[in-house]
């Protein structure tokens, strides 16, 4: 077996306008090599290609040209879907179904049966924290929770390779938050995640490397730390330190004709900040 | 990679529990639509005219209570048909469920198949509901009035009471009806085979509905096209090879029109019920098949 998750080569995908004698390049000779066990943001704004490239990776779409593959297995193959989990931009399952029928479904069609089946559906509410509304028709779940029942039917295979397209869109923080936690266990247990977002703060926290698509080509590639690294500058971030030794080491700094561009407090981020009042508030009640 | 796979079974290139499991689903999704209300219809209908025909001699009652119930049966698993395969597979492609779905080990050709038996299913349990009640009342009144007629003759020579009760059996629930039942069904699972087809390709359901609508009309006037061009002098191959083709593309729905001669009391021959058959099954087959060829094309 390859050291590959996924490889693309080559891909390019030009949809045709009906009636019309134009068309639109979604993908251009696009190459992407993920290696088994990372988490690969896919990054790029609205119309870029993402979601056409996750697309053609899962077999959905074919491509003009180009090939790509899963695990060393031409990725057209339905075969490959075996060991692959994908969870939609805005998933919406079917709403007359509950959390567990949603879950007994996919199963099924994954070829899980019986007691196996009956489990894996237990252990998968009780991951993403449906347990409760397990017996509730998906009509009447919230957004987060729509997305959180979608993450545990893209992992009802056990797959090898999780491809989440936008996974916390429209999800509110806390949501999100989870959600950031379930991709981190997975790298943890070994399996490969490529997503697709536009929330570069979230991609930066999780993704071990990440590609940048601007109209349908890849302009940048590589380790986060890498891509995202100014190269002439080092920052060094200190607690309780004092005026005296501030002014010591910006002395020290002049002395050895280096710049000191900012001196400021630390922050928090909004979203941590978010975080920790909110759960402050549910414990207080 | 492999080893993670622990639970899931080994990827078969067809499994019939695919297809199971997606035609349940279609079935569980029609039925949570409240489909089945047409069935509460077809009910109501049955007993008023049942009511209304207990006033008109047993045969005229019999034939009048036969048509009225075929007719409806066959108008409404028609309707039934059309409306609801109509929706199912642009309401996945709308809903992006069928991204989820093809996203799993999931030939295409299995999904079309799951999706046409979920609609056959629904049809089958309407049909047998429904020919279940029609068959019912019928007996429930054939019994009444075999009863009321030994009543009135039991003092009368034994073989013309005899005569009497047989000639109410022969008009009342026989087994021409269920050929008629599984005739309707048939014309039915057709209908749902070509409306899966035509959704294949339409963008909206209404489309659908719409262009089954006109292909029902067509479809039923064929045949009788078909016989007048046939019959003019100048007929050549063309004429001949563009028939062929009208008649593949529009079935001809008025060789499962047998009520009316169920109806009538007339036999159904079994050379002509299975001649009726073989042709449901081929056009089902072969407007599933162009269901598959156009949907693996399908961008999604």
């Amino acid at each position: 077996m390859t050291d590959l998750a996924v490889e693309v080569e080559g891909l390019t995908k030009i949809f045709s306008i009906p009636f019309r004698k134009q068309s639109i390049t979604a993908v251009r000779d696009l190459n992407l090599r993920i290696e088994t066990g990372e988490v690969y943001g896919l990054l790029g704004p609205n119309g870029s290609g993402k979601s056409t490239t996750l697309k053609i990776i899962l077999g959905l779409v074919s491509p003009t040209s180009g090939r790509t593959e899963i695990f060393g297995q031409d990725s057209s193959q339905v075969a490959t879907r075996q060991s692959v989990g994908f969870l939609p931009e805005n998933p919406y399952f079917y709403k007359f179904l509950t959390g567990t029928e949603t879950l007994r479904f996919f199963g099924k069609l994954c070829g899980l049966r019986g007691w196996d089946l009956k489990d894996r559906v237990q252990e998968l509410l009780d991951l993403v924290g449906l347990t409760e509304a397990r017996n509730q028709r998906l009509g009447t779940y919230s957004k987060g929770m729509l997305q959180r029942i979608g993450l545990a039917q893209a992992l009802i295979n056990e797959p090898a390779l999780i491809v989440l397209d936008e996974p916390t869109a429209g999800v509110d923080p806390a949501g999100s938050h989870e959600i950031r936690n379930l991709i981190v266990d997975f790298k943890k247990r070994g399996v490969t995640v490529l997503l697709s977002s536009h929330l570069l703060e979230q991609v930066q926290e999780i993704c071990d490397r990440i590609g940048i698509l601007a109209k349908g080509k890849l302009v940048r590639e590589g380790p986060l730390q890498e891509l995202i690294a100014i190269e002439d500058r080092t920052e060094l971030v200190l607690e309780n330190a004092s005026d005296k030794l501030m002014k010591d080491i910006e002395k020290l700094a002049t002395k050895a004709k280096a710049t000191v561009i900012e001196r400021r407090r630390s922050t928090t981020t909004l979203e941590r900040l978010f975080l920790k009042v909110t759960s402050d508030q549910n414990r207080n009640d | 990679m492999t080893e993670q796979i622990s639970t899931v079974a080994k990827y078969r290139r067809f499994s019939p529990w695919r297809v199971l499991a997606l035609a349940t689903n279609a079935l569980v999704e029609l039925a949570r639509q409240k489909v089945f209300y047409v069935l509460l219809i077809f009910a109501l209908i049955l007993i008023g005219s049942s009511v209304l025909m207990a006033r008109f001699a047993f045969q005229q009652e019999f034939q009048i209570l036969k048509d009225v119930s075929l007719g409806a049966m066959s108008l409404f698993t028609s309707i039934l048909a059309i409306v609801a395969t109509a929706r199912l597979i642009p309401q996945d492609l709308e809903d992006r469920t069928l991204y989820t779905i093809l996203a799993k080990p999931v030939p295409r050709y299995e999904y079309i198949l799951g999706k046409l038996f979920g609609a056959l299913l629904l049809l089958a349990i309407s049909i047998a509901v429904m020919a279940a009640l029609f068959a019912a009342i019928l007996y429930l009144r054939e019994q009444s009035v075999l009863d009321q007629t030994w009543r009135q003759m039991r003092s009368g020579p034994p073989g013309q009471v005899d005569d009497a009760l047989s000639t109410i059996r022969a008009s009342g629930l026989n087994s021409d009806i269920f050929v008629g039942v599984t005739v309707i069904f048939l014309k039915a699972s057709l209908l749902a085979a070509l409306t899966l087809f035509i959704s294949t390709f339409a963008t909206t359901n209404i489309f659908t509905v719409v262009v089954m609508v006109v292909v029902y009309f067509i479809a039923h006037l064929q045949p009788v096209a078909r016989e007048y061009w046939l019959q003019q002098a100048h007929a050549g191959w063309i004429s001949r090879g563009f028939l062929a083709l009208v008649a593949l593309i529009f079935p001809d729905l008025q060789a499962f029109n047998l009520v009316d001669d169920i109806v009538a009391g007339v036999a159904i021959p079994m050379a002509i019920f299975t001649k009726t058959l073989l042709l449901g099954i081929f056009y089902i087959v072969i407007y599933t098949m162009a269901a598959i060829f156009v949907f693996y094309g399908k961008e999604l």
